[in-house]
């Protein structure tokens, strides 16, 4: 139940957004829009908050649990732009993510998994959690590409309407593109380093064709590749938000293949 | 209603017309003071931009009052070319309200919706408020006019479109380097020619905290002269290309017949893979920056057609907001003339009040020397019962004189309620009424019920 309601404020500060972007962002719907995620992302760590106590088990494992966590820190990566003005606005693209994780974690019902893990407790949670706000870093830096390339275009075809106005400058996009990068990759880097060395502490073994692990590997080489195309001082902005959006297009269209290759076994996001 | 404007603005001066009636701080505050000892006036406050000077004052019921105003003016020019008054405007009543709703608003001024005049319009109403003298020279009335058009620009501005999107070639640079670079106090730019519209730009970017600025002209002379005034640095026209990529925005407006920023040399000064945008805003005609050079990655081209046209767009959307404007204008113009017509029935609702707390005061003496066995409390409770009901029993007839005036219908009540209450008082406005001195604002103690 709580999680509908995370859902519908999710949507009602898209619609909000929607409502700020074709007005050129004047007034205070952007603000509005701010505030109701922000009641969307407590409603969603209630919700949240309440099926760890129920189920004595973090939402970290299968599809729809870890589909909804993640769509937590991505919320509440977009509540940490509460203090920067029109960064906020990335709300426009965050948000969707957002409603489409969350969205499709209800529908498929944020049900505890039957199956059991060799690999638990904090290790496992920290493992997670690292790698899922390395993946939500991810998802904060192709928003701020995707609006440069817009504002960007915009500029080019001196086309000065309600999404020039609600946009944010190119260079605040670009810093904000490289923040996530960065902070993404690194805690990307730390969650996939536990994962291999308790696998291999414990495992003895590491299984290189696991779903998961390709997928957390491959997103670690978009992401240094990435950061490579912007160059040692991110001098390339243009350059380096396309390259975002593209890796970010592979992440997911990988995850996709994995998934419907991963016919059977494994935990990879179940 | 006795409230009048006399001023200058852009509508009937040109600026060196206008510079002469231009009053600074200290001078206008000087100014006020002397209109208060030398012509008696009550209230008034001096609005001085570079765009218009305008004073309103209030009572401005007769032609010595309007003389007086004006008088101040035409001192300020004093030596101006001809006569000065060919330049004055005079508005009364109604007109001076809607005048200063519309200067606040911005829609007097010379940038349709610029909001910068909100700030002027506060200032010349503090200013008043700092004059030594008692009574305040931003007195009742004035108070009220000015609060209520700051709040009339504030609503237009919030309710309407009219201050949205750059109205001036100038802020359209500034609105661009502001959604290209954010904040501009990293940013270099470079200004090609000291064309005035150049000047414009490079003020205005300075304004926004640009970190230097770089200034070339053909004539070496006037690109120190610009450079000394924009704070920046000159040099060698000849070194233009070999600056190009020190740059974030270069401005050019140079009097060539040719274009003298060629593809060819934009592409030899930039690296190949230059990745840092670069903002050209090229405001000469015939045009200074050939147009290829848009076709650059991340190069922002606008010549000055472009600029031209985004401020054209914005006032249109600006002029489109007109009537919206006007209207919520209008209804303030109303909500003052209603404050101002209940400001007649003052002195009768305090003479009202007067008689019956007289009454009041006579019953309850003649009521302690009947129950003088009462203690401190009950007595109190007494006094407190006696101001209640006379509260509640005046409550009605105050609210419904005043909405009498307000309504324009104080004749029918002022001569009734004065013989059935026997009272002896002048209201000022009426026209059996000879006395005309300035009301006082309504107490909301006089017309709310003493409910406690």
């Amino acid at each position: 139940m709580i999680h509908y309601v995370a859902l519908l404020l999710y949507i009602s500060a898209l619609i909000l957004w929607v409502r700020s972007f074709l007005e050129g962002g004047r007034g205070r719907m952007a603000a509005l829009a701010f505030g109701v995620a922000a009641a969307g992302v407590t409603a969603h760590t209630v919700a949240l908050a309440r099926f760890t106590v129920i189920n004595n088990e973090l939402p970290l494992v299968g599809l729809a649990p870890s589909l909804s966590t993640m769509a937590l820190i991505i919320g509440v990566g977009l509540l940490a732009t509460i203090g920067l003005g029109e960064v906020r606005r990335v709300g426009i693209v965050l948000i969707p993510v957002v409603i489409l994780m969350e969205g499709t974690a209800v529908v498929l019902g944020v049900q505890p998994t039957e199956g059991v893990l060799d690999f638990q407790g904090a290790w496992f949670a920290l493992h997670v959690t690292l790698a899922f706000a390395g993946y939500s870093g991810m998802t904060v830096a192709f928003s701020a590409s995707l609006l440069y390339l817009l504002q960007f275009n915009t500029l080019k075809a001196k086309r000065l309407g309600p999404a020039f106005r609600f946009l944010p400058p190119l260079a605040t996009l670009d810093r904000l593109g490289r923040i996530g990068l960065v902070a993404g990759l690194i805690t990307l880097t730390l969650g996939l380093a536990i994962g291999w060395a308790w696998t291999v502490r414990f495992r003895h073994s590491f299984q290189q064709t696991d779903p998961a692990v390709i997928w957390g590997v491959l997103t670690w080489a978009v992401f240094v590749g990435v950061l490579m195309v912007r160059g040692r001082g991110g001098e390339y902005e243009r350059r380096g938000a396309l390259a975002t959006v593209v890796g970010f297009t592979v992440v997911v269209a990988a995850y996709v293949v994995l998934r419907l290759a991963a016919s059977t076994g494994g935990f990879f996001l179940r | 209603m006795t409230l009048a404007v006399v001023g200058v603005s852009h509508h009937t001066a040109p600026v060196e017309a206008r510079e002469r009636f231009a009053f600074g701080h200290a001078e206008a505050v000087r100014a006020l003071g002397r209109l208060r000892e030398e012509a008696g006036l009550h209230e008034a406050v001096l609005v001085s931009t570079c765009n218009r000077t305008e004073l309103y004052f209030h009572p401005a019921a007769d032609p010595a009052a309007l003389e007086a105003g004006a008088a101040v003016l035409r001192n300020k020019a004093e030596g101006i070319e001809g006569s000065a008054d060919r330049f004055l405007y005079q508005k009364q009543g109604l007109d001076s309200v809607r005048h200063l709703y519309c200067v606040s608003a911005g829609l007097d001024s010379m940038v349709l919706g610029e909001a910068e005049i909100q700030g002027q319009v506060k200032i010349a109403y503090e200013l008043a408020t700092r004059v030594p003298v008692a009574p305040p020279m931003a007195g009742p009335v004035l108070s009220r006019l000015f609060q209520t058009a700051l709040s009339v620009g504030g609503r237009v501005r919030s309710e309407t479109t009219i201050g949205q999107g750059a109205a001036s070639v100038a802020s359209v640079a500034v609105e661009l380097a502001g959604k290209i670079f954010g904040s501009l106090k990293s940013r270099r730019a470079l200004v090609v020619g000291a064309g005035a519209n150049a000047e414009l730009v490079a003020e205005a970017l300075t304004r926004r905290g640009a970190l230097s600025v770089l200034v070339a002209n053909r004539t070496h002379e006037r690109a120190v002269a610009l450079a000394g005034r924009l704070e920046g640095t000159a040099i060698p026209y000849q070194d233009v290309p070999s600056r190009l990529d020190d740059v974030d925005i270069l401005v050019t407006s140079t009097a060539a017949p040719h274009a003298v920023i060629t593809l060819e040399a934009v592409r030899g000064a930039l690296p190949q893979a230059r990745g840092r945008p670069l903002l050209i805003m090229d405001l000469s005609i015939p045009r200074d920056v050939e147009p290829a050079i848009g076709s650059e990655p991340n190069v922002f081209l606008y010549n000055v057609d472009d600029l031209r046209e985004i401020v054209d767009d914005a006032l249109d959307r600006r002029k489109a907001v007109f009537p919206v404007a006007e209207r919520i204008i209008e209804d303030e113009v109303e909500a003052f003339r209603r404050w101002y017509a209940g400001r007649q029935v003052v002195p009768l609702i305090r003479s009202l009040r007067g008689r019956w707390d007289g009454v009041r005061d006579q019953e309850l003496q003649w009521l302690w020397q009947r129950l003088g066995h009462l203690s401190p409390e009950d007595r109190e409770m007494v006094e407190r019962f006696s101001e209640r009901l006379l509260g509640k029993l005046l409550h009605e007839p105050t609210v419904r004189l005043r909405e009498g005036a307000e309504n324009g219908r104080v004749a029918d009540f002022v001569d009734a309620v004065r013989y059935l209450h026997d009272l002896d008082v002048a209201v000022p406005g009426l026209a059996s009424d000879e006395d005309e001195e300035p009301a006082e604002s309504v107490p909301e103690s006089l017309t709310e019920s003493d409910e406690t």
